[in-house]
């Protein structure tokens, strides 16, 4: 059964970029209000009747909020932690070794991290400091800080073709686009008239993004045109709590909620939601779509399970 | 708010470092707003279970045969070759220093410098984890906190063991509760998020008042000064025992806690009337608790109304919740928070003290119970309160979430009205700036704090010192004269005159009651009203008063009460008014009561009247427009009508109409204060901030105690940037006002 039982609340999984059967999932106890945090490395078993396994867990001081894959080295990870740290850990080497680095520079909780996948060579981090940070892995500091937003920033993602080009979801309110030659934000789009927790962009037309918020809508947007939504999707219960755009078909995502369930929608369809998974008992948190495996779908949330199950199929099934 | 200013570049990005230590009146504004959300909920496809026995084959590899909406997957915007142009065009020429680091990392990041030993790792941070008991007490406790969102179930505190938790992870909780709070609770208002927070933040005995990080990060350093101000209004004051005082300091943090300086309208009527009559019975019955385990009757209390709020949820993820179980189970009694830990009474304690604490928590089971059917036996009028309070208190208990759901649809600019919160609509217009979110911030705390005061005395009519009208041979006679001649501020002192000499005097208590509605004071005049119903409890016209002030203040369980009885009292309609039915009062029935009194007399306007009031409860604005208009052909000569109408119209966003409306009140009766400043608050709401300060200058110039103006007055002046003005309004400078800003 697709399934594994973690100790803590989980709070993000993402798929490796270089292995179908590795995933790596972000958990905190007591739901990241305080405690002790663990990332997760886990392997899905070829047969997929059989137990997913873990293959290695780094234990932190703080709930880790977030992971991100490196998209250079197979062995590498990146958290986001709630002390303020970005951590890197590296599968190869043993644990006394991990991590191998911390970066200590946000002052309040680092709330998602996500690698460029076009560079390869950098990341970000997006803070509850309000600030957005570009990070190397070979750079004892920050490379830059990006400080425009008014509160809490959430999520902060690349875009999937330019390298230099990155988005941030705020509890301001508002989605800002960046290009990281530029010393300000390009464009701030005042999304939702409630926070935003997060925003993906479409893997097929580089300027359209989508953003989830509080207000329990998705919203996506042309940023070409941004003044009104190309569509907004709503269905969930509660504030949509992380979104992602399928690699492999145009319109499709996936978005998880306070209202336990994680759905998938196509945006061009007027009847937008595609499914809706109920497995999870709490909160779910944490979505991924797999890159190598066209319709692979991953879940956490607070009720400490990590699910992995094909579209189409009941997450429950084993 | 932000998002606006943030577009127009009215304001600059504030510190963020300021911001993290900041106290936030604003920022609750902007969450208040976080109201109106969607109900809209899109048919739900299921998963087909029955297609997972043949998931397995196909669980890695295989895609799915058909993927649903795939027959779509074509472009939609043509255009798409101008994307990359497009975002390319982000790049201007001028900014060459970040792309040179940005390049720079290319060159030399090309080669990742993990494996090089250099040995300077920080090492892994090792921190003790949270096992054993306190761990397990707290995991429990913040679960259930975060359940609480779903059923919008009120988060009462709880008398929680030591955990021993140090400065930095209270810091920690109280911070993060309070972020992800406002995740979790988004369509419940400012101040449902606050109870819940300073709730968890209580019973784990952290300083709500120290807030690492608001809402939103403040930006207006004169805020203190008011702020300070305000906290003279604190109600000072312990009580004896210490569960009631987490109870009260839950209470005071109303107060204290700047975030919630932004107050939902709801908040400040229902609920937190019960809150201070619930205070009020406390105080009362401190003495005979006394020596008491607070802690454990408060416990059992909140838990007992929380289980059954919770059991009236049919969801099956609800009723498996860990959550669920574990309040269930304090609420029979099965669970006590002994000094240290949470237990299982059928474990029993070893020793005399064990069997005495039994004594004693059952006994306080008995008070809990008792407490509950009958919640207020102190009061000036006990019999009256323990009446009116025992149907609100089960209206709210029941309903309690109907009520934060139904709120939390309001643009909270949907009912202003002529009693007073008429800011509401000005303030959430949708050209509010900052300032006004400021201002206004400012004014709902104030207010608020205002209505604390007042909910304990509520009814209580404050007579004026120095009366030139006491001794009056007719003061009533007196005071109708000036009543239609519009000097309302005087015709408040004749009548006031007139009951004190006859307190019996219905129709003087009523017409003091108006006389302080169109002057603009509501507190008077709902307390003038109530007494004119004590006088009389069927006079028609003060149950539609008071039905009305009641639907202002939003209300609604008193407002119907009152609507239902002026139809009880009617003598054309009394018969449609099943008196059993006054028991369960539910919105629908009494709407469709007036309906039919609607078709029985068509001609009668104040059914109508009645109508479009409870059309504004439903905030079925254009029904309630209708009924208006229609009791308007009935009646052209009602200038409080003609408010009425202009004041529904305003809340259904209709300024430009309303002004006309009120226009048509101010021709028929100049002097009508409220009506003039209505007037400045529908410019207000139109952006005209210079043309509503105008108008309520006016109206202050009419009547300067028209508190509520004054507070609009400061919104205004803040909104058309005349802050140089600010100071004539806070030492209440009318001639400077009035010369500043003349009304043509």
């Amino acid at each position: 059964m697709p399934v594994f039982k973690t100790p803590f609340n989980g709070y993000s999984v993402k798929f490796s970029p270089f292995y179908e059967n590795r995933i790596a999932v972000a958990t905190a106890q007591n739901f990241g209000i305080l405690g002790n945090g663990r990332l997760h490395v886990l392997e899905l078993s070829s047969n997929p009747t059989l137990p997913i396994t873990e293959l290695v867990a780094y234990d932190t001081a703080d709930g880790v909020y977030d992971v991100t894959w490196s998209e250079s080295h197979d062995s590498v990870v990146v958290a986001a932690v709630a002390d303020g740290s970005v951590k890197l850990y590296d599968l190869a080497l043993p644990p006394s070794s991990n991590p191998i680095r911390s970066f200590h520079e946000h002052t309040r909780e680092v709330h998602s991290a996500d690698y460029n996948p076009v560079r390869r060579d950098s990341f970000l981090s997006a803070s509850w400091d309000d600030t957005v940070k570009l990070w190397t892995v070979d750079r004892p500091t920050s490379v830059r800080t990006f400080k425009e937003h008014a509160y809490c920033v959430y999520s902060a993602v690349w875009n999937p073709r330019h390298a230099d080009v990155f988005a941030s979801a705020s509890g301001d309110c508002t989605l800002r686009i960046w290009d990281v030659r530029e010393p300000g934000s390009t464009m701030i789009l005042p999304a939702h008239d409630h926070e935003i927790l997060s925003c993906d962009w479409n893997k097929y037309d580089e300027c359209i993004i989508a953003t989830a918020s509080v207000d329990k809508s998705i919203k996506v947007w042309d940023v070409r045109s941004f003044r009104v939504p190309i569509s907004v999707l709503n269905g969930h219960g509660y504030a949509v709590r992380k979104l992602k755009f399928s690699p492999h078909v145009r319109n499709l995502m996936v978005s998880c909620s306070y209202d336990m369930s994680v759905c998938v929608w196509d945006f061009m369809l007027e009847d937008a939601l595609v499914s809706r998974y109920d497995h999870h008992t709490e909160f779910a948190v944490g979505v991924d779509m797999s890159v190598l495996v066209e319709g692979l779908i991953a879940s956490t949330g607070w009720d400490e399970l990590a699910y992995v199950w094909q579209h189409g199929t009941d997450p429950r099934a084993s | 708010m932000a998002m606006r200013d943030l577009i127009t570049g009215a304001t600059s990005c504030p510190d963020p470092s300021a911001s993290s230590s900041s106290q936030n009146p604003l920022a609750s504004f902007a969450n208040v707003l976080t109201g109106s959300l969607s109900k809209t909920q899109e048919r739900v496809r299921e998963i087909p279970s029955s297609n997972s026995t043949g998931s397995a084959s196909q669980f890695y590899s295989e895609p799915l045969n058909q993927l649903p909406g795939s027959e779509f997957d074509k472009p939609f915007i043509e255009a798409n070759s101008q994307g990359s142009e497009f975002i390319n065009r982000f790049r201007s020429a001028g900014a060459a220093g970040f792309e040179e680091t940005w390049g720079e990392i290319q060159r030399d990041g090309s080669q990742l410098q993990l494996y090089d030993g250099r040995g300077q790792l920080p090492p892994q941070l090792h921190q003790p984890a949270l096992d054993g008991t306190p761990q397990r007490v707290l995991s429990t406790f913040l679960h259930s906190f975060l359940d609480s969102s779903r059923g919008g179930i009120p988060f009462h505190p709880t008398s929680l063991p030591v955990l021993g938790l140090s400065e930095g992870d209270k810091q920690c909780i109280r911070d993060r509760s309070s972020i992800m709070a406002r995740h979790l609770f988004a369509d419940k208002s400012e101040e449902f998020i606050h109870a819940q927070v300073n709730a968890l933040l209580s019973s784990l005995d952290i300083d709500s008042n120290v807030r690492g990080k608001g809402p939103m990060p403040e930006r207006f350093r004169e805020l203190d000064d008011y702020w300070n101000e305000s906290q003279g209004n604190v109600i000072q004051g312990a009580h004896a025992s210490d569960g009631w005082i987490s109870e009260f300091s839950q209470n005071r943090e109303r107060y204290d806690n700047p975030d919630a300086w932004a107050n939902s309208f709801e908040q400040q009527h229902g609920v937190n009337g019960w809150v201070s009559e619930f205070e009020h019975s406390q105080l009362s019955s401190v003495d005979q608790m006394r020596g008491m385990n607070m802690q454990n009757i408060a416990a059992m209390e909140q838990t007992r109304m929380l289980a059954n709020t919770l059991a009236q949820n049919a969801d099956p993820k609800f009723q498996n919740s860990k959550f669920f179980q574990f309040v269930s189970k304090m609420s029979r009694g099965e669970l006590i928070i002994d000094e240290n830990q949470v237990k299982e009474t059928a474990l029993p304690a070893p020793g005399d003290w064990a069997s005495e604490y039994q004594q004693q928590y059952n006994h306080g089971d008995a008070w809990a119970g008792e407490f509950l059917n009958n919640k207020a036996f102190s009061g000036v009028r006990p019999e009256q309160w323990a009446k009116e309070f025992a149907t609100e208190r089960q209206q709210n208990g029941a309903v309690d979430d109907q009520w934060v759901d139904e709120f939390s649809n309001l643009r909270v600019n949907d009912w202003a009205e002529e009693f007073g919160q008429q800011v509401g609509e000005g303030a959430f217009g949708e050209d509010s700036s900052n300032n006004w979110a400021q201002a206004y911030d400012e004014f709902l705390n104030e207010q608020y704090v205002a209505k604390q005061r007042s909910d304990s005395s509520r009814g209580v009519y404050v007579f004026s010192d120095l009366n030139p009208y006491v001794g009056h041979p007719n003061p009533l006679k007196e005071g109708q004269d000036l009543f239609r001649k519009g000097l309302l501020s005087e015709a408040v002192l004749a009548l006031e005159a007139e009951v004190l000499k006859s307190p019996e005097n219905a129709e003087g208590w009523r017409l003091l009651g108006i006389a302080h509605a169109e002057n603009d004071d509501d507190q008077q005049a709902i307390a003038a009203m109530m007494r004119a119903q004590e006088a009389d409890p069927t006079n028609l016209e003060v149950l539609l008063a008071l039905g009305v002030s009641h639907t202002n203040e939003l209300e609604q369980s008193a407002a119907l009460k009152y609507l239902f009885g002026w139809l009880r009292h009617h003598p054309k309609y009394g018969t449609i008014a099943p008196p059993e039915m006054s028991d369960s009062l539910y919105y629908a029935d009494v709407a469709r009561l007036y309906n039919e009194a609607a078709v029985m007399s068509p001609d009668d306007a104040d059914v109508h009247i009645v109508l479009g009031v409870l059309y504004n409860l439903s905030r079925e604005y254009d029904k309630a427009i209708a009924a208006f208009e229609r009791a308007l052909k009935l009646k052209p000569q009602d200038y409080s009508l003609w408010n009425k109408l202009g004041a529904t119209q305003a809340n259904s966003v209709q300024s430009a109409d309303a002004i006309m409306a009120y226009q048509q009140a101010l021709d028929l009766k100049p002097n009508y204060v409220r009506a003039w400043a209505n007037m400045g608050i529908s410019y207000a709401n139109q952006g005209m901030y210079d043309e509503s300060v105008r108008y309520y200058v006016r109206a202050l110039a009419m009547n300067p105690k028209a508190e509520n103006a004054w507070q609009y007055l400061r919104i205004s002046l803040s909104c058309a940037s005349r802050n140089d003005m600010l100071e004539a309004c806070d030492s209440r400078n009318l001639d400077l006002l009035q010369k500043e800003f003349p009304l043509q």
